[in-house]
């Protein structure tokens, strides 16, 4: 027998060795089995066992794009002599063969994981000899897939918010992001209004999308949204709102090398309006650092300062634009008690000025007598972050039954971290109960 | 809510940014820069600028060296600049900062930086024993020529690694990619390593091949001596062929008769180079294309940093 003729009973021996394995693991995800014959559909249908979509998609195209280059190397070979351009050829075949090769793997650890193997050596077995891992697992009793999400998310409330003039009407559709290799919805389905001169706390556990959400309020990440304030769309006038907005990040996004005084002027030099004349840019920023106690600090460096002087600091320069809506990200990170507290005071205090102030904090409990309402944010079975309240304090606390927030956010974190995992319970619940308000 | 309220635009915004860059400069230790040029500039004199504007291996080989201080000084000057605060760059620019407004204040405030360090190496270099020559091409002055050759190389060195770090998102990319644009900018000049074929195209792009052909230029290069060819003839002057040493013969009667310089003037004619021709035009055009380079790249800067918003967290 010639060696070409052994190396192709070989090639489909092997297909149809791998093939009859997918076969019988297709089966066990209910997926239709014809799809293990068919080349690159089947890997395909193979990452969705493994919850590796995106990751098979990319790998896809490598294992396309490789082909290619490999091709027209042998093309380029025949008929090319310059060896930099098949020297070029070579190279973007190789990169192409190595990123597939990664992707393949990212797809078999997935299916390690839905089949909750542990260890290396089924990872090496599928990555050098996918046909015997194929096989073993296929017609293998003993392997199932036993970490599938099963769970079905809650459902979508069609809802949207009417415009009431004054206000923040918040109306998101979705909010996704990635390539068309990885796509993920952050935010789902989120419809509230916000009243003027409220102090709104927003909760939700790691992941649920809380920074998504107010950077798609504030229309610095915009999402499928209609987000209207004081009744002029955000999105549509961004360049008129963004003076509008105040948004202090969750992190300390501050020149460390400039003074206090300097770093706050040139906020208000930025953000001010023409109205404001020298004096008036300079009593502003004066009244700021009065505000937040930085008025015997303004020729100090900001770089030496404590943490939670850097946290005042950061909140000054957006405060002295004197936002109407003003959005905070975790202001009381790394503060004492006290501090955390005579912060929040003095957001209360400004929401009492008929602005509206948004914080989000992971230690809600010990400042809660200073919010009215709360948003809470809960990841569903999607893992994408929904509506699972928004109301009163008081009334969150009756609705989750609970009595602290941290209690509420026990109930919507997922099993997995700790929680009781009744995310998709409470969103269909509070929809609900927002219908029958109605 | 109040209609169409007005605020600071462009050209008002940039001495708020220009304000920023000084005060780096004296809190930050940014002045550092200035003695740390005094340094190396001093050192490369010391070491390879002897001969320089005194022959042509002297003037090339030196000039060489010249331009690479400046391309090494220009780059470290702004290559971690953007990067490292982009993050803050993104707030501002959410707050209504313009980007043109944030780059124009640093394009105007490395011109004072870079033309700081290239004063600063003149005078050490004049000091260590770089003399200028009596004429000058463009300026009238010859170190006036020469401050704008080696300031508008510098600068456009900065301007590149300003690009860069705006390109990039952090400082580790930055530093990552320096080295290989340096290496381009120095080796695919075709000044050490003749270019030649397709890739001769290059060397067009690259900064010191324009600081070099500038710096030959004013130092009126095709009109220097030779002395490599003298050099390597005197080396070989014990060279016997047939019991006889005819270059020893050659070299004694030459230098019998005070003939080495004008050997030296006869070869360097074979070695003039048109693009190193000492004429106020083509210094000018060396000093145009520095001048676009800069141009350019601060626009391109602008671009990507118009991006920002789209900085993943």
């Amino acid at each position: 027998m010639e060696q070409s003729t052994f190396d192709l009973i070989m090639k489909l021996l092997n297909y149809f060795l791998f093939s009859a394995g997918l076969f019988k693991i297709f089966g066990k995800f209910k997926i239709k089995r014809i799809w293990a014959f068919i080349p690159v559909v089947r890997f395909y249908k193979l990452s969705e066992c493994a919850e590796r979509k995106d990751e098979a998609l990319a790998a896809v195209l490598c294992t396309a794009l490789s082909d290619i280059f490999g091709l027209l190397f042998i093309f380029a070979n025949k008929y090319i002599k310059s060896e930099a351009i098949l020297l070029g050829i070579v190279l973007l075949a190789f990169t192409f063969f190595v990123m597939e090769f990664i992707y393949h793997v990212k797809v078999y650890s997935g299916l390690c994981e839905v089949f909750g193997v542990k260890g290396v050596k089924w990872l090496l077995l599928w990555i050098f000899f996918e046909t015997v891992a194929a096989l073993v697992w296929g017609f293998g009793k003993k392997y199932l897939p036993v970490n599938r999400n099963t769970e079905k998310a809650a459902h979508l409330s069609g809802k949207t918010e009417k415009e009431t003039g004054e206000g923040l009407v918040i109306d998101i559709d979705e909010r996704t992001v990635g390539s068309i290799f990885k796509r993920k919805t952050l935010l789902k389905d989120i419809h509230l209004t916000i009243k003027p001169g409220r102090m709104v706390l927003l909760l939700g556990g790691s992941g649920a999308g809380k920074t998504t959400f107010v950077n798609a309020v504030t229309g610095y990440e915009k999402a499928k949204a209609r987000i209207v304030l004081n009744g002029k769309d955000v999105y549509k006038h961004f360049d008129d709102m963004q003076h509008e907005i105040g948004m202090v990040p969750q992190r300390d996004t501050v020149r460390y090398n400039d003074t206090i005084y300097n770093t706050v002027n040139d906020n208000a030099m930025l953000r001010l309006s023409d109205d404001y004349n020298k004096e008036g840019v300079k009593g502003k920023v004066e009244e700021v650092l009065q505000a937040f106690g930085l008025t015997n600090y303004g020729t100090a460096i900001v770089g030496k300062q404590s943490g939670g002087q850097i946290k005042r600091i950061s909140i000054s320069m957006e405060y002295v634009a004197d936002p109407y809506l003003f959005v905070l990200d975790e202001p009381d990170s790394g503060l004492d008690g006290i501090l955390a507290r005579s912060l929040m005071q003095k957001l209360h205090d400004i929401s009492r000025e008929g602005r509206i102030v948004i914080v989000i904090t992971h230690t809600p409990d010990r400042v809660i007598d200073l919010f009215d309402d709360v948003i809470v944010l809960a990841k569903d079975a999607n893992r994408t972050g929904r509506l699972a309240y928004y109301g009163p304090v008081e009334d969150a606390r009756r609705f989750f039954e609970k009595d602290t927030l941290e209690g509420i956010i026990s109930t919507i974190n997922r099993k997995e971290e700790g929680g009781e995992g009744r995310a998709d319970e409470m969103i269909e619940h509070f929809e609900e109960a927002r219908n029958g308000e109605k | 809510m109040e209609k169409s309220k007005s605020y600071r635009g462009r050209i008002r915004q940039v001495p708020i940014y220009l304000g920023k860059c000084f005060r780096a400069f004296v809190y930050m230790d940014d002045w550092k820069v200035i003695p740390m040029a005094a340094i190396i500039g001093g050192l490369v004199s010391f070491v390879a600028c002897q001969y320089v504007f005194k022959t042509m291996e002297g003037t090339v080989n030196g000039g060489f060296a010249l331009v690479c201080v400046c391309i090494w000084n220009g780059f470290f000057n702004s290559i971690q600049v953007i990067c490292r605060e982009r993050d803050v760059i993104k707030r501002e620019h959410r707050s209504g900062m313009h980007i043109t407004s944030y780059v124009s204040a640093h394009v105007i405030y490395q011109a004072f930086i870079c033309m700081l360090q290239v004063t600063v190496i003149m005078a050490i270099g004049h000091a260590t024993g770089i003399q200028f020559p009596q004429a000058s091409v463009v300026m009238g002055y010859f170190p006036a020529d020469l401050w704008i050759t080696l300031f508008l190389t510098t600068y456009a060195a900065d301007m590149l690694s300003l690009m860069i770090s705006s390109i990039v998102t952090n400082s580790t990319a930055a530093m990552t990619v320096m080295p290989f644009v340096m290496i381009i900018q120095l080796v695919c000049s075709g000044i050490m390593f003749p270019l030649t074929g397709r890739v001769e195209i290059i060397k067009n792009f690259t900064i010191a091949k324009w600081g070099i052909e500038s710096l030959c230029s004013i130092g009126n290069f095709n009109s220097l001596p030779m002395i490599s060819l003298w050099n390597q003839i005197f080396k070989y002057r014990n060279f016997e062929i047939g019991g006889t040493k005819p270059i020893e013969e050659i070299t004694n009667y030459m230098m019998d008769n005070n003939l080495q310089d004008e050997f030296m003037k006869v070869t360097a004619k074979y070695s003039q180079n048109p693009s190193y021709a000492s004429t106020p035009d083509h210094v000018l055009r060396c000093w145009g294309v520095l001048i676009l380079m800069s141009f350019v790249a601060a626009l391109i800067a602008v671009l990507f940093l118009k991006n920002i918003d789209k900085d993943k967290r």
